[in-house]
């Protein structure tokens, strides 16, 4: 054999191995011709439907990140991969599969554990009125329930399917109509035979690329065992339980305000009572948490090193995508103010905030 | 021809050097483990090294996780260009090509070889640590070992996970000894072959995290090495080792086609 004729059979080989993964991709994907409204309705219908499998998370959310407010900031601006065995609301398990261990939640019975391998730790809790974003809040049905949540199903159109997790997923456009949202829209594409969500890509106004990505790269959408869901504690490992959970768990619990019942037109939601408020709803929701000076001081810190960070008379503001953060200063005390709002949007909320907060 | 090789690998004062510079350093973070007791804060060190304080049967895999992303395969690109460069530096190479042998098969032998290495320098780097972690670190182990996952695995179990995690260890090195050997056909230095390596391997550390290389993610050499530790999730998570066995198995088809293209029909004159 000549010498070309070999590194011809060698590029052949490469060529081939080379292609291999990219043949199943090429493959036409087919999914049902079904109305926008109808993919909405069973997407709706499918909210407690088990799932199980693995999900691929991508954010390009540059948040601030303290301690103090979990990893939020991580998850929304970092590639983060998850497996998730999903029975129902009471029960359930979401990995967060690290390279060098796992940090796990898993609920059932009403508790909460999280363990740490690398902490060799379990820390049980019971799920408060209100908490900031966790893993499991993220996974694409968990966060398709949240966008959907009053919003208009007229305003859904169809978008071309995709392949996700190997399934020919049918894509919903979702386009708030408020246009208090910094959203732009938000795809979702949804198994056809269940109606569970498998991707949700959130575009801010006026990028071209999604801000934030959650997608299934394995999918099941069968009940998962019920042992997947249970904790036994290993022996040798710590466990302790948390009386409160994060920083808008503490500032509900314990701080002495009362925010007013409607910011920035929002309307306050009835849960949590306490002294953090939740308004709006879907693609229109806010937060508002107040601060403990030393908390707002070393977020404030964080903000002032972070990007297109704007300071104005009320306050630190940043906008990350489509989610804004403002920190409201009152001298002792602070106000979050935190939601996929226009930053004009954030700056009446806090005005609002400001001048009908009350002490209890 | 691959008991030739085989006998000259073992034979060789080298191969017994570089797999002691290997083993010295999980043997060094052993020893400065059991001395101070501070494992690394979460997220920050090789992967098992925290779980070691307290279980050191675990050792072994952590040692694995330090050797893996950087000495291993600085040992196995040396070894690896080192195979027919070596021969053609030394003025060997026309000898051994005027043996009644194809040159295919000399290619399969040293590839042979090279992997006998791997597996040599992976035994040891194990035992060692297998030895150093039970006798200097955590003593908590009472026959049931923590997964990754917080289940508890049985020695049995453990000793299998850990078996394959070795398994797929070495197999991960099967990519840097194709690439080596290949350049090794090329070039007319071992160094020049082992660099050569080394470039593919920084490249390959460099683009991963990089969002704008996403693309190219599932063919960069490094991707998957280190997905070994899936093997002790409950249940496994197989995705990433069966895409690392497989992905190594195209460098393999690649490199090697790319070698026996070139080393078959070259002029020999070293």
């Amino acid at each position: 054999m000549t010498r070309s004729r070999r590194w011809w059979l060698a590029a052949v080989a490469v060529a081939l191995v080379t292609a291999a993964p990219l043949v199943a991709r090429a493959v036409p994907v087919q999914a049902p011709d079904r109305d926008a409204a109808s993919l909405v309705a069973q997407v709706r219908a499918a909210a407690h439907h088990p799932y199980s499998g693995q999900v691929e998370m991508n954010g390009n959310l540059d948040l601030p990140v303290t301690s103090r407010f979990t990893d939020i900031g991580t998850l929304l601006g970092e590639r983060t991969t998850l497996r998730a065995w999903w029975r129902g609301p009471d029960a359930w398990r979401v990995d967060k599969l690290l390279v060098t261990g796992e940090t796990d939640l898993l609920h059932s019975g009403g508790l909460t554990t999280e363990w740490s391998y690398e902490a060799n730790r379990a820390v049980r809790s019971v799920d408060p009125d209100v908490r900031l974003p966790r893993t499991a809040d993220l996974l694409p049905p968990a966060l398709a329930a949240r966008v959907l949540d009053g919003a208009d199903d007229r305003t859904a159109t169809r978008i071309g399917a995709r392949r996700v997790a190997g399934i020919s997923a049918p894509g919903v456009r979702i386009r708030p109509a408020d246009p208090r949202s910094s959203v732009d829209h938000v795809d979702l594409w949804e198994d056809p035979a269940s109606g569970v969500v498998l991707r949700v890509d959130a575009y801010a106004s006026g990028d071209t690329a999604p801000s934030f990505s959650t997608a299934f790269t394995t999918f099941s959408a069968a009940i998962p065992d019920e042992a997947r869901t249970r904790f036994v504690l290993p022996a040798g490992a710590k466990v302790s339980f948390d009386d409160v959970l994060d920083i808008a768990d503490a500032a509900n619990q314990y701080a002495p305000f009362d925010p007013p019942d409607r910011l920035a037109g929002l309307v306050r939601a009835a849960t949590p009572s306490g002294a953090v408020g939740v308004y709006g709803s879907g693609l229109t929701r806010l937060l508002v948490i107040p601060l403990r000076h030393r908390d707002a001081q070393t977020l404030d810190d964080q903000l002032r090193r972070s990007a297109g960070v704007v300071e104005s008379d009320v306050g630190l503001q940043l906008q990350a995508g489509p989610l804004g953060v403002l920190v409201a200063d009152r001298g002792d005390f602070s106000w979050l103010v935190a939601g996929p709002l226009t930053p004009d949007t954030l700056v009446t909320a806090a005005r609002d905030l400001q001048a009908g907060a009350t002490l209890r | 021809m691959i008991a030739v090789e085989l006998g000259k690998l073992l034979r060789s004062r080298r191969t017994w050097v570089t797999i002691g510079l290997v083993d010295a350093l999980p043997t060094l973070v052993a020893v400065l483990l059991a001395v101070t007791d501070l494992g690394p804060r979460p997220g920050t060190g090789p992967a098992f090294l925290s779980a070691v304080l307290h279980d050191g049967t675990l050792f072994p895999l952590a040692a694995m996780a330090m050797v893996l992303p950087l000495f291993l395969p600085v040992a196995v690109a040396m070894a690896a260009g080192e195979a027919i460069a070596g021969e053609a530096q030394t003025g060997t190479l026309r000898y051994l090509l005027v043996r009644p042998v194809g040159r295919t098969r000399l290619l399969a032998a040293k590839l042979v070889s090279v992997m006998a290495f791997v597996l040599l320098t992976v035994l040891v780097v194990a035992a060692t640590a297998l030895l150093t972690g039970t006798l200097l670190l955590g003593h908590e182990n009472t026959g049931r070992t923590i997964s990754v996952s917080g289940t508890t695995l049985t020695t049995g179990e453990l000793a299998v996970r850990t078996g394959l995690a070795l398994l797929y260890a070495m197999l991960s090195m099967l990519g840097v000894a194709a690439i080596g050997l290949f350049l090794s056909t090329v070039v007319r230095t071992p160094l020049a072959a082992a660099l050569g390596t080394l470039a593919v391997l920084v490249a390959s550390t460099l683009l991963l995290p990089l969002d704008a290389a996403h693309a190219l993610r599932p063919y960069l050499l490094t991707r998957y090495w280190l997905a070994f530790v899936d093997l002790f999730r409950d249940p496994i998570l197989w995705t990433n080792v069966v895409h690392g066995v497989l992905q190594q198995c195209g460098y393999v088809v690649a490199f090697l086609a790319a070698a026996w293209a070139n080393f078959a029909t070259k002029d020999v004159t070293d």
